[in-house]
């Protein structure tokens, strides 16, 4: 039954080459129904896809140990959602999840466009059926999930979807089991967000490469990508999101990003879809930056693959690495094709990409957004060089240097500020030029706010400098964006005479686009604000504790009690129970436990004693005990603000919607009828 | 009860989840004052981890040697230096500024310096281009004079209300 | 479809973003390949044993007179070159195995020499202590030895034939007394 899957797998890889044959003779010899054909191939594709992934979550959960994967990913006692989760919780697992959700989205994509852009259809339908392709074939030559275990007629065990001659099959009793870090909420979700991120970068880069072929490369396709590009930047930023909240609660060292490897990879195709959904904006207003647009969208899909193949081919060393596999290579021929093959259409239609307007002024949001930019595509730059670097110079020098969180907060810490700065700064400058006049009424308001929080933040008690410029920072963004609202609202109040609310929320529906934007900067500044508490004003301490002892860190007194074993499905469950006290006033209890799995006793898994709050979490990691908890190692971190962080998760979830939510209002239908498609409309 | 937790103690001890030696550590450094120095160093044979944060063998055996040696009175610089020469730059979790590992420190200035150089380069042709008429888009008249942030708002919100209409 | 396209007109000379753009993508694509490419672990198989100089612990010197021993100093003898770490379990297996048959082969010109890798003092002697080891052993400083060595971890052992030829290939993981026997006989002078 099981072995359907593969067949599945072996035929999705045949019908997507035959898709990409067809739709491509199609557009050439001008044949709508290869065209058509090639369309369908997407849906059968995606279907017998989805078949194989069905099975192999069938196989998992059934504990069909037969099955390589399933042996060495799962146990029988795993929890139901730990073995359906374990599908990404191995390489060949996780590729064909990738691709299934690849296929979810290839499916959806064709579907929800299949009144548009008939002339492009089979070159945006033969990128993403290339893409699906590249992945099945990573999964029928590479990384097979469905091989089986064999002992050959020599006793070795093989693995592979056939049995050689002579061997029998093995069916052992038990798995080995999930690896323990995988067996948390947030790191089941956390792949999820991740890779519907990545692979959904595909949908705008197959846009750009019909309107590079097809040479149609007015706003359109800009506009028709837009929302395609928000929707998977937010999956991306959510997965990123839930991956610190997994590395705050799960790892135990009080923080929530190291700059490893595999975080690098998932933020470096965030910095410049960033930079690529503002930098559109400028093409669809302003008919410029036309390349630009094309390299910032060529370079997200690509990192997208990059970051993967640093990280699943075993070059770069991280955490979360994958075993060294034949998966390396193919991934690298890809990636060198695929841009070489960009390249080579971007120049060819270099000639098309000219500019339609140029830039007025200095002074203008045009030219911030262009800061903007380059700031973000800067900022990859050091991170993927610093991610990579180890690499390099265990190539050059032969020997391997290792470059950690501080590196990169010293590198692109101050990047970081000057990109909060522009945030506050270029909604405040008007498009084309910002009169001088312009420029201090709306610059005014958020340079008092960023000096007034200095001696609110001494009078606080601060001394941080780095502290005294982030909120600074922090203020003059939130003045600039309070102060838009204001205008805003004042404006339609004064035109409509409708009441405070009723006119905020008008603001907000008519101009989702801009005022949601607004509710994502606000977002940025929580995080930030929690990254800054976090960075600069975290307290800790380490003390041995005997039961009755307690440990003193900032205001808070934490005292230990007992040390208790608890016994869960597939592990035993160390809980240290500590009573905890803000200046002498009981607060209640703070349980920090030491998970030890059956099968990975040797990797004792860290679940933090958290009590998050407004102000400060504090955080309670249990080191270590001795003598059934006569004395135990406490390690204790206060952590400013962090809430705020996961509150700016939430309300970034909030402004996107807001930004990409569907308007059907009359003001666009009747747009749409009027102005033909090419021209510029003013939001 | 009592036992299995026996059994699983004596698991977390032979894989080094103890704290190590507590005897030892009765008289010496609190462990306060060993993490203030293991905070500046790394675990060399994981990656990104740093030593305070590692429950390794290896990490806490390097911890006891910070113990030891603040012990005999080395300030943190000394013993910082002894882990460098023990492992190399690996414990440093950054490369030193010197030699090829410069580049890592210089990569991202020159690439700070490329992106703003070509950005000042492009604003400053695009203006000078600029001889040439501004193609007159809807939103084309943007007269300087003009206080062209609010005017933005006010057309746009009686574009709204003359389509509610 | 696209009023607002300017109509194409044709440039000779290609522009110099494009060439920057093409040489960073030959770049990235050149490093992909070299890093794939670069040679993960030389084999180190029946070829000539690179050297080294080790600083031998103070008590643990195997009754070598000098405080740092180096392999040109052996000639002549079979050497096993055996890495290890205090921290590592599989190390703690062929211990005693090591200790005995160096006791056993000492005297046939066999030399058995420890690096000891990414470790640290108090551990390592207490480990050396443990397992009564006395043929020389010393730390691998800057792991330089390990990285001459390649090694991807501990327990890895060489076996050096007395003209300074590493025999067979390194042996990854602990060392049984019968195979130890074996590749003991292949280096023997």
């Amino acid at each position: 039954m099981t072995d359907l899957g593969f067949i599945a797998l072996v035929l999705a890889f045949v019908i997507s080459l035959y898709g990409i044959a067809v739709s491509l003779i199609g557009a050439r010899r001008n044949l709508p129904e290869l065209v058509a054909s090639g369309r369908n191939a997407i849906y059968v594709v995606s279907g017998l896809v989805a078949i194989a992934a069905l099975l192999m979550w069938r196989a998992l959960l059934t504990s069909e140990f037969q099955l390589e994967f399933v042996y060495s990913h799962t146990e029988r006692n795993l929890p139901t959602l730990y073995k359906f989760s374990a599908l990404w919780g191995g390489q060949a697992g996780s590729l064909l999840f990738w691709t299934l959700l690849a296929c979810i989205l290839a499916t959806s994509a064709t579907w929800f466009f299949r009144q548009q852009q008939p002339s492009q259809k089979p070159y945006i339908n033969s990128v993403l059926l290339l893409y699906i392709g590249f992945f099945l074939s990573l999964l029928l030559f590479a990384e097979n999930p469905f091989s089986r275990l064999w002992r050959s007629a020599t006793g070795e065990v093989i693995t592979g979807v056939f049995p050689p001659t002579g061997a029998t099959a093995i069916v052992p009793s038990d798995g080995q089991g999930l690896n323990p870090q995988l067996q948390n909420y947030w790191m089941v979700l956390h792949p999820i967000g991740l890779y519907l991120g990545f692979v959904g970068m595909t949908v705008p880069f197959a846009f750009a490469v019909a309107a590079l072929i097809t040479g149609q490369l007015g706003n359109a396709w800009i506009k028709m990508i837009r929302k395609w590009t928000l929707v998977p930047w937010l999956f991306l930023s959510i997965g990123i999101l839930l991956g610190s909240q997994w590395a705050y609660i799960e790892l135990g060292w009080g923080g929530y990003w190291a700059w490893d490897p595999v975080e690098n990879a998932s933020f470096l195709p965030w910095l410049t879809g960033t930079a690529f959904i503002h930098s559109i904006m400028i093409q669809e207003r302003r008919g410029m930056l036309k390349v630009w647009n094309m390299v910032l969208i060529w370079l997200t899909w690509e990192l997208t693959l990059i970051g993967t193949f640093l990280t699943r081919s075993g070059v770069v060393q991280s955490v979360h690495s994958f075993a060294l596999s034949a998966v390396g290579p193919m991934f690298a021929a890809f990636i060198i094709a695929t841009m070489l093959g960009f390249l080579a259409l971007l120049i060819w239609r270099l000639p098309l990409l000219k500019s339609e307007n140029q830039l007025d002024a200095v002074l203008s949001r045009e030219t911030s957004f262009l800061t903007q930019n380059v700031v973000f595509v800067v900022i990859m730059a050091a991170t993927f060089l610093g991610t990579i670097f180890p690499s390099i110079s265990e190539l050059v020098m032969g020997d391997k240097v290792s470059l950690n969180a501080p590196y990169f907060n010293r590198v692109n810490g101050p990047i970081f500020l000057a990109l909060l700065v522009l945030m506050g700064a270029a909604p405040l400058l008007a498009w084309r030029r910002s009169a001088p006049e312009t420029l201090r009424k709306n610059f005014l308001a958020p340079i008092i706010a960023a000096l007034v929080s200095v001696p609110l933040l001494f009078a606080l008690g601060n001394r941080s400098v780095a502290g005294f410029v982030g909120i600074a920072a922090l203020f003059f963004v939130f003045a600039g964006i309070v102060q838009e609202y204001v205008r805003g609202v004042r404006a339609r109040r004064q035109a409509t005479h409708e009441t405070l609310p009723v006119a905020l929320a008008n603001l907000v529906r008519r101009n989702g686009r801009r005022y949601g934007g607004y509710i994502v900067h606000v977002s940025i500044l929580l995080i930030a604000l929690g990254i800054i508490g976090n960075e600069f004003y975290q307290s800790e301490g380490q003390a041995n504790l005997a039961p009755g002892e307690s440990v003193t860190v900032a205001n808070y007194t934490l005292t230990y009690r007992t040390l208790d074993a608890v016994r869960g499905p597939n592990y035993t469950e160390f809980r240290a129970v500590m009573d905890v006290a803000r200046n002498g006033r009981p607060l209640g209890q703070i349980i920090p436990t030491k998970n030890v799995y059956n099968k990975n006793s040797e990797q004792p898994m860290t679940e933090v004693g958290l009590r998050p709050g407004p102000i400060e979490d504090v955080y309670v990691v249990l080191a270590g005990f001795d003598n059934m908890g006569a004395t135990a190692s406490f390690k204790v971190y206060v952590n400013p603000l962090m809430s705020w962080m996961w509150a700016g998760s939430l309300l970034l979830i909030v402004g996107v919607l807001v930004s990409a939510w569907p308007r059907r209002s009359p003001a666009t239908a009747e747009a749409a009828r009027r102005v033909p498609s090419g021209a510029q409309p003013i939001a | 009860m009592r036992s299995r937790l026996l059994l699983h103690v004596v698991i977390l001890a032979v894989f080094g989840l103890l704290m190590t030696t507590s005897a030892a550590l009765a008289q010496t450094p609190t462990p306060n004052e060993i993490n203030d120095v293991a905070r500046e160093l790394w675990c060399p044979l994981c990656n990104g981890v740093r030593l305070d944060n590692c429950d390794l063998q290896a990490c806490i055996q390097m911890r006891e040697v910070i113990s030891e040696k603040l012990t005999e009175g080395e300030s943190k610089g000394q013993i910082k230096a002894y882990f460098v020469a023990q492992y190399g730059d690996v414990v440093l979790g950054q490369p030193s500024g010197e030699g090829f590992n410069l580049i890592a420190w210089v990569f991202p200035i020159l690439a700070a310096v490329i992106g703003l150089g070509w950005l000042a380069y492009l604003v400053l042709t695009w203006r000078k281009r600029q001889v040439a008429p501004v193609s007159a888009g809807p939103d084309a008249p943007a007269d300087a004079t003009q206080p062209a942030a609010d005017d933005d708002y006010l057309r746009r919100v009686e574009r709204d209300l003359k389509q509610r209409d | 479809m696209t009023p607002n396209d300017p109509t194409p007109t044709p440039t000779r000379r290609p522009p110099v973003f494009a060439i920057v753009l093409g040489i960073g993508v030959l770049f990235i694509g050149g490093l992909l390949a070299m890093m794939l490419i670069k040679p993960p672990q030389k084999a180190l198989c029946d070829e000539p044993a690179p050297d080294l100089a080790l600083t031998l612990f103070d008590d643990y010197n195997g009754g070598w007179s000098s405080e740092t021993l180096t392999l040109a100093d052996l000639r002549g003898q079979g050497v096993v070159l055996n890495f290890w770490a205090s921290w590592c379990k599989p190390c703690e297996e062929e211990a005693a195995a090591l200790e005995a048959a160096w006791r056993k082969y000492k005297d046939q010109g066999i030399v058995f020499v420890g690096v000891d890798y990414l470790d640290q003092d108090p551990a390592a002697k207490r480990y050396l202590e443990k397992f009564d080891i006395s043929y020389p052993n010393g730390p691998d400083l800057a792991s330089k030895i390990s990285k001459r060595y390649t090694i991807r971890g501990v327990p890895e052992t060489f076996f050096i034939n007395p003209q300074g030829e590493i025999v067979g290939c390194r042996k990854i993981g602990p060392l049984g007394a019968n195979e130890l026997a074996q590749r003991i006989a292949e280096i023997m002078p």
